[in-house]
């Protein structure tokens, strides 16, 4: 396998396990609206989670389980769901924005819980030596990133699947309504702040297995991997892709994170050294300016929502 | 065109057969660094940068390694690790580097390497990570040996400080240290030597970096009357919680750890406020082969080496170059295996620059041992791929920073007996 | 104890001087605005941009650290910061006030505060700075207690203001078609308030005051292109806890989490720090929903 092939698998791995975490968002905003700000700290709990079920026991930290992957990633999104249940039931009654406020907030904490809290997260040492999951069943690297990513693209295939049925299932649809038109689904009967709570937690549990991967994936997981950016650069995975549409979450994901590391390559080529300093500001700058001007110019992203029920909505904004 | 002059190269080379080895190269080597040149490290990391070029510009002077022109690539990790992976993976796979220089932070250096570069045999040299957990790590068969830092790690730092300290008559002193690998392990390694020797840490206060105020951390540091203050930093924040301290009525009794040797940071607080101060740092400064980097380094880049990693990582890079000499290939475990060989040992001292490249070449060439003695001095890579080194300690004199004292690595040995003795 | 509740008290000032900006936007443009907090930011290094250019108009003034120029750069930096919010207003807001999904603009001001908040990392870069950089040494006030001569000009500056504004929206006729829109934008409508001249006063009472927000911040801490991002919390949890809309809250909710935040390092290991406007963000969203003083837009729907 020629080296760009390598490099290829592994890009897909790390580009693939972001798309979960979108598709967790997507389910979100796209379809029901709600503002998570705190994306990030949601894959820290899973991440985090997953690294303490699944590590080596060690004298210092009162972690180390040692419980197989699938075990210990199940459960971290139990974490992850649990936390984005005490922030739902504070938030999801309120105005729509007290969401993003919390979620903001809690994505801050979890990063100073991750960084202070040493006997259980290591502190700012991290979580070192996990085991990677079936690595002494393959004989090369390249072979276990192949099987690696024949695992994150078939979970993400489910993901894909199940969240395709959800979407247009009775369920889906009622998604849609508490959107789109929150007094008409209130007076049909609907109890709009569970159906919101639902939608939030499922979200949420799909991006804390978006971190117990990466965290099997990496063997390592410290606060540096959680810094506040992520959350943008999801963001700017869903908006590129076009929220409401899970395949455009997809792609979304990839195509962000290929234009995000090959400006990397693209700097230290062709720039000159004085320049690269600047160049990190940019980078982030470019993401505020693709989020503001979708959100302005082209509201449905690269592919956009499939116009379904409410179609009728486009012509009268409220 | 390049094509075309290397091919026309290649050719005189070869008609020209007795030609010397310095001169035009028929083929590239290419030797990949992971910095964080943007983002929280940024201040540090573009000058760590350089001195890695310093070390590759050296060794094509002296014509290069392995008769091969060295193609120096460096890629920014934006202070974060996914970045950092991805941008080490490229550089693997896509560039073909057998060696990585990095990265800075420790959890960037960290995933790169359980990830990266163990995965796929590719030796990696940083300059500047100091983390406990490499050690950890490496005694437990995660690194598969390929796995070197050239800057000591913590423990004798803090041995050295809480000698001076003792020395210099504190008695009560406050530990204000950055919440990270690098500062939790110092300061929690001084206050188990200060104690060992006598004194009393009235207080240990870690912060977390790039916070607008660090009030209520000093306030915590002030309770207790402590007569001295530890300060554990990087040059922003540092000078931020320095300014804070002396500000408040803290005392003027200060250590500082060794990445606050900088201008900047002197600068930021006011060297009024110094003179009493007394830091550490890694290199050494005698000897010729520290004189040599620091020469080069002038003649080039028009400035004093002073600013933290500089010296590390001329010698990361040194140390990859010439262990790829001594391999006679570029290949990630042939270098692994060779880095003990040019290190250490009783073989001849070669020194930095393109002089003490070229004779490493020849020695080498001819089969004999060398021994690389580099900017930080003479070097010896443990079984975790730790050096211990020997230290300086630095004041403030007339706004300059000046070297105080340094300590070779017996009086550091010595320091550290008189710590576990107790 | 003393010198928490004193730097407390500071903190809180700061804050509350960010949250009125806040809780009016809340209020009269009904979305959570997170690209407030950055006009802080922008405020502080306007003023020291003013700073570096009028330097020689003199040196410091009796006690303090700062002289003429800066109070210069001080009403400077007010004007470019209401500049911005109104740029940032027209270019991106309004563009998008009339979408179905209010969220949206939540939404973009998340973006908006990633553009500034790099911008200002463009030009300025990321190392701390300072306006003088001459060190203030505190003088003990009391046993326990240490204050610097700026800390007590920036506490009654934000006292002066705070007056001020409560003066302005008692008694002119624009404050009280400000307060009215706040408390029922829909019968300020129908009284025939000019809606789109309240916005703008809105945009620059509320950036002037951060501006000078940023300002006191970078005259008694430092200057970093983080200060706003770290103040996004503090600020809403301000305006929440005070009821969005209403004024007074802001600052009495500015000045519990000030103080909260600076006691806090008795019980939390001071690195939990940050987490405290969250916790009590978190604890009135349970406990009160709207506020200590039920707040007038209503949060609860």
């Amino acid at each position: 396998m020629s080296g760009f092939g390598i490099y290829l698998v592994f890009f897909l791995i790390i580009a693939l396990n972001y798309g979960i975490m979108v598709l967790g968002l997507n389910l979100q905003w796209g379809y029901t609206g709600l503002f998570n700000a705190g994306v990030v700290g949601f894959y820290a709990i899973g991440a985090y989670g997953t690294a303490i079920l699944a590590g080596p026991d060690r004298a210092a930290l009162i972690g180390g389980f040692g419980l197989p992957f699938p075990l210990a990633i199940l459960g971290g999104m139990i974490l992850c769901a649990l936390a984005a249940i005490v922030v739902g039931l504070a938030t999801l009654k309120l105005r729509e924005e007290y969401l993003a406020i919390a979620t903001f907030g809690i994505a801050i904490t979890i990063q100073l819980v991750a960084l202070n809290f040493e006997s259980l997260t290591g502190g700012a040492n991290g979580l070192v030596g996990l085991p990677r999951p079936f690595i002494d069943a393959f004989e090369s690297t390249t072979s276990y990133n192949l099987f690696f990513l024949a695992v994150v693209a078939c979970v993400t295939g489910l993901v894909y699947v199940a969240l395709e049925a959800a979407v247009r299932s009775p369920w889906g649809r009622l998604l849609n309504a508490v959107r789109e038109d929150e007094v008409a689904a209130r007076s049909l009967g609907k109890n709009i702040a569970l159906i919101r709570l639902q939608a939030f937690v499922l979200g949420c549990t799909l991006i804390g297995l978006s971190g117990g991967i990466y965290v099997a994936f990496i063997g390592f997981v410290s606060p540096l991997d959680f810094l506040p950016i992520l959350t943008f650069q999801i963001w700017a995975m869903l908006i590129v892709g076009g929220s409401g549409n899970n395949a455009g979450a997809l792609l979304g994901a990839i195509v962000v994170w290929a234009l995000w590391t090959m400006s990397g390559l693209a700097i230290s080529r062709f720039s000159p050294v004085g320049f690269q300093n600047q160049a990190g500001a940019i980078q982030t700058m470019l993401i505020g300016l693709l989020i503001v001007s979708m959100l302005i110019f082209r509201p449905r992203g690269l592919i956009g929502e499939r116009a379904t029920v409410s179609s009728h909505k486009e012509r009268g904004a409220p | 065109m390049r094509r075309y002059l290397c091919s026309t190269a290649a050719a005189l080379a070869a008609t020209t057969f007795a030609a010397g080895s310095a001169s035009a190269q028929s083929c590239e080597v290419n030797v990949g660094a992971v910095l964080s040149v943007t983002g929280s490290m940024a201040a540090i990391g573009s000058a760590i940068g350089d001195a890695g070029q310093l070390a590759v510009d050296h060794f094509n002077e002296a014509g290069g390694v392995n008769g091969c022109d060295v193609n120096y690539i460096l890629r920014d990790d934006q202070g974060s690790p996914n970045v950092g992976v991805d941008a080490a993976k490229t550089l693997v796979e896509i560039e073909n580097v057998p060696v990585i220089l990095g990265a800075i932070q420790s959890g960037i250096s960290l995933p790169i390497l359980s990830s990266v570069t163990v995965p796929a045999g590719v030796t990696q040299i940083s300059c500047c990570s100091s983390a406990p957990s490499f050690t950890e790590l490496a005694e437990e068969g995660g690194t598969d040996g390929y796995w070197f830092r050239t800057l000591p790690t913590d423990r004798p730092q803090a041995v050295v400080m809480a000698t001076i300290a003792r020395e210099k008559g504190y008695e009560r002193i406050a530990v204000v240290h950055v919440n990270s690998d690098y500062g939790n392990s110092l300061a929690g390694n001084f206050e188990q030597a200060f104690e060992a020797l006598g004194g009393e840490v009235s207080s240990i206060t870690p912060y977390n970096q790039e916070q607008a105020s660090y009030r209520a951390e000093i306030n915590r540091a002030l309770q207790g009357d402590p007569d001295s203050l530890f300060l554990i930093a990087f040059p922003a924040d540092g000078a931020t919680a320095a300014r804070e301290w002396i500000s408040f009525g803290g005392s003027q009794n200060m250590l500082l750890s060794n990445a606050l040797r900088a201008e900047e940071f002197v600068n930021a607080v006011g060297a009024q406020y110094l003179t009493e101060a007394v830091g550490i740092d890694n290199a050494q400064v005698e000897g010729e082969s520290v004189e040599a980097f620091n020469a080069s380094w002038k003649e080039q880049y028009e400035s004093d080496p002073s600013g933290p990693g500089l010296h590390t990582m001329y010698d990361a890079a040194a140390v990859a170059l010439l262990a790829m000499e001594q391999a006679g290939e570029a290949d990630g475990t042939a270098i692994r295996d060779s880095v003990r060989e040019i290190t250490g040992g009783e073989g001849e001292e070669v020194y930095p620059g393109p002089e003490g490249f070229a004779k490493a070449k020849e020695l080498i060439a001819a089969g004999e041992p060398i021994r690389y003695v580099g900017a930080t001095g003479p070097i010896t890579f443990d079984d975790n791929g730790d050096v211990t080194g020997p230290y300086l300690t630095w004041g403030v004199e007339d706004g300059a920073l000046v070297t105080l004292d340094t300590w070779d690595i017996e009086r550091v040995n010595e320091a550290m007996a008189g710590v576990s003795e107790e | 104890m003393l010198q928490a509740l004193a730097d407390g008290i500071l903190t809180g000032a700061i804050i509350a001087l960010g949250a009125i900006g806040l809780t009016l936007t809340m209020g009269i443009l009904r979305f959570a605005n997170f690209a407030h907090a950055e006009l802080i930011t922008w405020g502080a290094y306007m003023a020291l941009a003013a700073v570096s250019l009028l330097g020689p108009l003199g040196g410091p003034i009796g006690p303090f650290s700062f002289g003429l120029p800066l109070i210069l750069g001080t009403i400077a930096a007010m004007a470019l910061t209401s500049v911005l919010a109104l740029a940032i207003d027209g270019l991106v807001f309004r563009q998008l006030r009339g979408t179905s999904n209010h969220l949206t603009l939540v939404f973009a001001s998340f973006g908006v505060s990633l553009l500034v908040r790099m911008l200002i990392l463009l030009i300025f870069g990321g190392a701390a700075t300072y306006y003088s950089n001459t060190l203030q040494i505190a003088i003990p006030v009391a046993p326990g207690l240490r204050l610097m001569p700026d800390q007590l000009f920036a506490l009654g500056l934000a006292a002066v203001l705070v007056v001020a504004l409560y003066l302005f929206l008692q008694h002119t006729r624009l404050g009280l078609s400000m307060r009215a829109l706040a408390e029922n934008p829909d019968l300020t409508r129908v009284n025939g308030v000019s809606t789109a001249r309240v916005i703008r006063w809105t945009w620059i009472i509320g950036a002037s005051l951060a501006a000078v927000a940023g300002v006191l911040y970078g005259l008694t801490v430092q200057l970093r292109p983080e200060v706003g991002f770290h103040l996004i919390l503090p600020l809403f949890a301000a305006a929440i806890l005070g009821g969005v809309g209403n004024i007074p809250g802001a600052v009495i909710g500015g000045m519990i989490v000030g103080l909260a935040e600076s006691f806090a390092v008795f019980i939390l290991p001071p690195g939990y720090k940050m987490a405290v406007p969250f916790l009590i963000l978190l604890a009135v969203l349970y406990v009160r929903p709207t506020g200590l003083f039920a707040g007038t837009a209503g949060a609860a729907k």
